[in-house]
C-alpha cells in the first residue's frame, strides 16, 4: 500500500459562517500562517517517505485556502522531492478542460513525470463559482476528461467538435513526461461515476464517504472494469479519510478528547444544495448520494465508519487493513486532523516512522 | 428543406442524385452502404447548394463492372459534376465518399476550393475491413445507436451489391500512388474523425496532418462512424464554418458579448 497526506489548507483564523463565506474578518496574517503550516507538513511527509502528498479544490471559504491547486502543485514542486504530487483534484466541468490539460503537462515536466492527476466534479456549491449549470456536471465532466486525454497524446495539432467544448487547434506543450500520460483518477461514489471509470479505465478516488458505501461503490467499478476488459489494482484505488495516531490508544483518544473547540467551515449552503440537488447532479442514486455522509456524528461511530483513524500505530494498522481488504484500496489519503499543530506533526512522524514501512509492505 | 431526385448522364453512366439548396455548390459523396442523407445535410443546404451523388454501382443503379479503381471513379463523377454546368464547387464525403472526394480535390485542384473528408477510408490502419456481420456493423457505425431513430434495415442485396463494389475499387490500406499525389495537393482539407469511430481511429488523422499541405483534423466527440448521422449539428457547423473562412477558420468569430 502506499499513503498520501493530503492538506486542504485550512485557515487559520476565525470567519463567519454561510456559503460563500464573507470576508469580513479574513486576517492576511492567519491566511499566511495557513500555507506555511500546510508546505511544512508536505515538506515533512517528503522527507518522512510518504509516496504522496495531495491537494484539491475548493472555493469562496475558509475551508480551504487552494482554489487552484495547479498553483500550490507548482509550489510544491520546489518543496517535495521524492513523493508524487497528486492534484485531486481540478474540477472539470468548471475549467477549460484544455489549459487543465497544459497544466497537468507543466507540473510533470517540472517533477520529471511525479504527478498525478485527479478530476473531480466538484461539490454543489462550486457550480456557482463559475456559474456553470449543475445539470451539465456529469456531461461536462465526461466530454472534458476525453479531451483532457486527446490533448495529452495527439502529437498533431487538432480541433474538437464536442457538445460543451469547441477548439480548432490544441497542440500541448510542454508534453507530460509519464507515457502515455500522468494516472488518472476520479471520484467515484456515485454508481454513474464506476461505470464511466471502469469503461475509460480511470481510477476510482473516495472522499467524505464511509467504508460501508465506498466498499459497495468499489465492488460496482470493479464489476464493470471486468466487464470492460480489464482489473483494477490497488493503485488504481484512492480512499482519503481522517487520521489521529498516538504511541498508545489512550494517548490518542485523550488526544481528541483534549482537542480546542474545532472551527467549521462550511463549503455547503443548504438553499443552495437544494437548487443544485433539483437537477441531475446527484445522478440516479439520488438519496444515497445526497445524504452519503450525513451530520458529523460521534468519533466512535466516525472510527466504526472508517471515517478516522483513531489509536496507536497497533490499531490503526488493523484499521487500515479492513480499508485495504473492504476496498481493495492501495492508496490510503491521510488528513492528519489534530487541530494543534505539534500533535499533527507528530501523528505524522509515527506514522513515518512506526507505520510506513509495515504499510509498505502491504500487498 | 426537401431534396429532389434527380438524374445525370456522365462517362456512359446514368447517375441518381439529390439536390436541395441555393448557393456555393457542395458535393457529397456517400459511404460504402449507399447515398442516405440525413439532418447534416439539410442544415448544410440552408446555406449552399448540396449535390448529393449515388455512385455508379451503388442504390438501385445496375451492377458497376467497368469501374475499378477510386481514381477512375473520381473522374466519372468529375463528369458529372461538370455535366451539371458546375465550375467550382467543395466537395464533400464519408468513408468511401471521403476517399472519394479526396481523390476528386486531388484531380480537379483549380475547380475544388475545399475538401472536407468525415472519416475517411483513404487510409486506414492495416487489414481493417468493415464487419460483414448486421448487428456488428451497425455497432461500429453508431456510438449511441440508442439515441436514434428507428430506422428501416437496408435491404440485404442492395448492402451487398454497393459493399462488394466499394471493397472491389477501395484499393489497399496505405495508397502510394495517393499519397504521393497528396503531397501535391493545394486544396485546403478538413478531416473530420469521430472519438468512437473503431474502423477509422482518431489516429489516422495524424498521416493526413502529414501528408497534405493544407490540412486541418477536428475530433468530433461521442461519435462512431457514422459521425454525420450521430452529430448532425456539430459536423454541420465546422463544414460550414471551414468551407466558409477555410484556414481562418481557426480564430473564433463567435461573438463574446452577453449583454450589450
Amino acid at each position: 500500500m502506499k499513503a498520501a497526506l493530503f492538506s486542504p489548507v485550512a485557515y487559520h483564523g476565525n470567519a463567519s459562517p454561510g456559503w460563500p463565506v464573507p470576508a469580513d474578518v479574513y486576517s492576511q496574517e492567519s491566511a499566511a500562517h495557513s500555507f506555511n503550516t500546510a508546505l511544512d507538513r508536505f515538506r515533512l511527509a517528503d522527507e518522512i517517505g510518504f509516496d504522496w502528498v495531495t491537494v484539491a479544490e475548493h472555493h469562496f471559504s475558509p475551508f480551504s485556502l487552494t482554489p487552484n491547486p495547479m498553483l500550490l502543485a507548482g509550489a510544491l514542486t520546489q518543496v517535495v522531492k521524492k513523493a508524487k504530487i497528486a492534484v485531486l483534484g481540478p474540477t472539470l466541468p468548471m475549467l477549460n478542460p484544455v489549459r487543465v490539460a497544459e497544466e497537468f503537462a507543466m507540473l510533470d515536466t517540472i517533477t520529471g513525470g511525479r504527478v498525478v492527476a485527479g478530476l473531480m466534479r466538484g461539490t454543489p456549491n462550486e457550480y456557482v463559482t463559475y456559474n456553470v449549470n449543475p445539470e451539465e456536471s456529469r456531461s461536462r465532466f465526461q466530454e472534458g476528461l476525453h479531451l483532457l486525454r486527446m490533448a495529452w497524446t495527439e502529437p498533431q495539432p487538432f480541433g474538437w467538435q464536442g457538445r460543451h467544448y469547441e477548439f480548432r487547434a490544441i497542440s500541448v506543450w510542454p508534453r507530460p513526461v509519464q507515457k502515455p500520460h500522468p494516472p488518472i483518477y476520479m471520484s467515484g461514489s456515485s454508481p454513474e461515476s464506476g461505470e464511466f471509470a471502469a469503461k475509460n479505465h480511470v481510477g476510482l478516488g473516495f472522499a467524505v464517504t464511509t467504508l460501508p458505501l465506498a466498499t459497495k461503490a468499489a465492488a460496482h467499478y470493479r464489476t464493470h472494469a471486468e466487464a470492460a476488459g480489464w482489473k483494477p489494482t490497488a493503485d488504481d484505488v484512492i480512499y482519503r479519510c481522517a487520521i489521529h495516531v498516538a504511541d498508545s490508544d489512550e494517548q490518542a483518544q485523550a488526544d481528541m478528547a483534549n482537542m480546542p473547540p474545532q472551527r467549521r467551515f462550511s463549503i455547503s449552503n443548504p438553499a443552495l444544495e437544494q437548487a443544485v440537488a433539483g437537477t441531475s447532479y446527484y445522478g440516479r442514486d439520488f438519496e444515497a448520494q445526497r445524504n452519503r455522509v450525513g451530520r458529523p456524528g460521534a468519533i466512535r461511530d466516525a472510527v466504526e465508519n472508517g471515517q478516522i483513524l483513531l489509536g496507536s500505530p497497533e490499531t490503526v494498522m488493523k484499521q487500515i487493513k479492513r480499508i485495504r481488504d473492504d476496498i481493495g484500496a492501495g492508496i490510503l489519503d491521510l488528513i492528519f486532523m489534530h487541530p494543534e499543530d505539534d500533535k499533527a506533526r507528530r501523528a505524522i512522524e509515527i506514522f513515518g516512522a512506526k507505520m510506513l514501512p509495515r504499510l509498505h509492505e502491504m500487498e | 428543406m426537401s431534396f429532389q431526385e434527380k438524374f445525370v448522364e456522365a462517362d456512359g453512366f446514368r447517375i441518381r442524385y439529390l439536390e436541395a439548396g441555393k448557393g456555393e455548390p457542395l458535393v457529397w459523396f456517400h459511404g460504402g452502404g449507399g447515398l442516405q442523407l440525413n439532418k447534416m445535410h439539410e442544415l448544410l443546404a440552408e446555406k449552399r447548394r448540396v449535390v448529393a451523388f449515388e455512385c455508379p454501382g451503388f442504390g438501385e443503379s445496375p451492377v458497376n463492372e467497368r469501374t475499378n479503381s477510386m481514381a477512375e471513379l473520381a473522374g466519372t463523377m468529375g463528369k458529372a459534376i461538370a455535366a451539371l454546368a458546375i465550375d467550382k464547387f467543395c466537395v464533400t464525403g464519408i468513408s468511401f465518399g471521403g476517399k472519394l472526394a479526396l481523390w476528386t480535390a486531388i484531380l480537379n485542384p483549380e475547380k475544388v476550393s475545399a475538401a472536407v473528408l468525415f472519416a475517411p477510408a483513404a487510409i486506414r490502419p492495416p487489414n481493417t475491413r468493415p464487419p460483414t456481420d448486421p448487428a456488428q456493423f451497425r455497432a461500429m457505425l453508431f456510438a449511441h445507436p440508442e439515441r436514434l431513430p428507428p430506422m428501416p434495415p437496408p435491404n440485404p442485396e442492395l448492402a451487398r451489391k454497393s459493399i462488394g463494389f466499394a471493397m472491389r475499387i477501395i484499393g489497399p490500406d496505405r495508397d502510394a500512388d495517393m499519397e504521393a499525389r497528396m503531397k501535391e495537393c493545394k486544396v485546403p482539407v478538413l478531416v473530420l474523425l469521430g472519438t468512437e469511430d473503431s474502423l477509422i481511429p482518431t489516429a489516422m488523422g495524424r498521416h493526413y496532418r502529414e501528408l497534405l499541405p493544407d490540412c486541418h483534423v477536428v475530433m468530433v466527440y461521442d461519435a462512431a462512424h457514422a459521425l454525420d448521422v450521430e452529430r448532425p449539428e456539430a459536423c454541420a457547423a465546422v463544414t460550414d464554418d471551414f468551407l466558409t473562412r477555410q484556414d481562418k477558420f481557426v480564430v473564433s468569430n463567435e461573438r463574446g458579448v452577453i449583454f450589450p
